[in-house]
């Protein structure tokens, strides 16, 4: 997995590449630690290239959701694939961290 | 300046060094008395221990018992020469890296070939100054202390292999005391109750998993069934997983809740399994079965869940939307209801049955799986289970698999409506 970081107005994409699971936890910690110490207000985690998410993977994007939240900052989550859409929703994932389907929707959308 | 008063040190001050204290031993081994003696006086000077042989076999003696830092070897000798001198020291074990000097009279390539070939490190002209005698001495014996070193090294470095190997060998024994003490914890596989048949498989991704399950009875009439994943793998949540099957024993529920109610009991376990400061949580199914009425209700923690499989519709999935444990301190798990009837099969799972890649990456997936159980309804509870198996690691092309992978199978024992025994 490798992840990129793009400034956005108000906020950060990470554009994930990969799985995003137990093996890989620590690449996801780094990223989003460094959006943290950047100041991110809004946290943008873009899925559209991750293929599989597993447990471990769910509990990293809610202890980060959970983390903003304590900051009074925001997470969302772009353009899940099937399967993950299908593994977030089975956890109620979306609840807590909702899915965009484009960025244009994110950044209007949340910024409201 | 006279070079026998230098001691063996620091002549090349570029060079590496030895300590000024450092008085190396020296086997001098030559037959012929004057030349030996004359040699030795010299080394002597230079401030060595000097060890004296006259023929080859004293020599080899000598150095197996003294192990010099250096032996210095004349090419011309009866009965053993230099070079086979320098052959039988290379083939033994010991002294196999000694540092060999060989004396000679000539200094022709062929010979200098033949001497290195046959297993000499240097030479030395009997005809050699006081300076290059000096000088070849001291290189001979910085490459001597070297080697000892890197021995001496490599020594470390193999008892550090073998300490860390056996450490490594009484860890495994631990976790495999550790996982077989968790196995003894699952069902015993047959019949848990009158009417019901129960089998089982279970293949931890390491020696220790994270995924167990309970199927007990409750009293007389109720059947308890769960399956749990914690997150992430190893001993962490292996030990996790053990303290969360102690949770949800019959026993402590009765005692805390006064009932195994789905509902109830993942209230209970949220409250008190909240996701860790690393982000670890759990999943959980909980069912409970009464038998008179064959009324099964369930509620999921974020589970995958279960399947129904049943004789004249094809299998569903017992789940609904809903967070795992601790993600949500105040969220609740609605229970559902369902009538299962006489031959039904359901089956509790891992997802680690059906999350397993092709080579290529694709993952075999909820809906192979389900084709698996359906396509087995004629097959014993036992054989549906192994074909998941086998068909999961036929997909990966593997057969150790990446997660935990579970299936717990329980059947109502009955003919089904409308089937008949012919």
């Amino acid at each position: 997995m490798h992840i990129k970081e793009r400034i956005v107005p108000k906020g950060m994409i990470l554009d994930v590449v990969g799985d995003l699971t137990y093996a890989n936890r620590s690449v996801f910690k780094a990223a989003v630690e460094k959006a943290k110490q950047a100041g991110c207000r809004h946290l943008i985690v873009n899925l559209e290239q991750v293929r599989f998410v597993d447990s471990a993977g769910l509990g990293l994007l809610v202890l980060v959701s959970q983390s903003f939240k304590l900051q009074q900052a925001q997470v969302s989550m772009l353009k899940p694939q099937s399967y993950v859409r299908e593994i977030l929703s089975l956890a109620n994932i979306p609840k807590m961290i909702p899915i965009y389907e484009s960025e244009e929707d994110v950044l209007t959308e949340r910024a409201a | 300046m006279n070079l026998d008063s230098i001691p063996p040190i620091a002549m090349d001050p570029a060079a590496p060094t030895l300590p000024d204290t450092f008085t190396a031993t020296i086997l001098l081994v030559e037959d012929e008395l004057v030349t030996r003696t004359s040699m030795a006086a010299r080394l002597k000077r230079l401030g060595h221990r000097v060890l004296e042989a006259g023929n080859g076999r004293t020599g080899l003696d000598l150095a197996r018992r003294e192990k010099p830092d250096l032996i210095i070897v004349d090419w011309v000798m009866p009965e053993m020469d230099g070079p086979t001198f320098c052959e039988a020291l290379r083939r033994d074990p010991v002294l196999k890296s000694s540092q060999l000097l060989l004396m000679t009279s000539h200094d022709q390539p062929a010979q200098i070939a033949e001497g290195l070939a046959r297993g000499a490190d240097d030479f030395l002209s009997k005809a050699a100054s006081k300076q290059e005698i000096a000088a070849r001495v001291l290189a001979g014996l910085r490459t001597s202390r070297l080697v000892r070193e890197l021995e001496t090294t490599g020594d470390k470095l193999e008892s550090s292999i073998l300490l860390l190997q056996r450490k490594q060998a009484e860890t495994e024994a631990d976790l495999q005391t550790a996982a077989t003490f968790v196995q003894s914890l699952l069902p015993l596989q047959g019949s848990p109750i009158q009417g019901i048949a129960l089998a089982w498989e279970y293949q931890p991704s390491l020696t220790l998993g994270g995924d167990l399950f309970g199927v007990m009875a409750i009293d007389a009439d109720h059947l308890g069934l769960y399956i749990l994943d914690a997150s992430g793998h190893g001993v962490a949540a292996a030990l996790r997983s053990a303290s969360l099957m102690t949770f949800l024993r019959v026993e402590n529920m009765l005692q805390l809740l006064g009932s195994y109610d789905p509902e109830k009991v993942l209230f209970e376990a949220n409250r008190r399994f909240p996701l860790s400061a690393d982000g670890e949580y759990f999943t959980l199914w909980v069912g409970q079965l009464h038998l008179p009425t064959r009324s099964l209700s369930y509620a999921s923690a974020g589970h995958p869940g279960a399947l129904l499989s049943s004789a004249e519709s094809p299998s569903r999935w017992l789940t609904r939307a809903s967070s795992p444990l601790g993600f949500d301190p105040i969220a609740r798990f609605d229970s559902d209801r369902v009538s299962l009837k006489p031959a039904d099969r359901l089956f509790l799972l891992s997802d680690g049955i059906y999350e397993v890649p092709s080579p290529g990456g694709e993952l075999w997936g909820r809906r192979h799986f389900q084709d698996v159980i359906d396509a087995g309804r004629n097959t014993s509870l036992a054989a549906t289970i192994s074909s998941c198996f086998s068909e999961a690691r036929r997909w990966q092309q593997a057969r150790q698999f990446p997660d935990d992978a579970a299936v717990v199978g329980l059947e109502l024992i009955g003919r089904a409506e409308g089937e008949s025994r012919g």
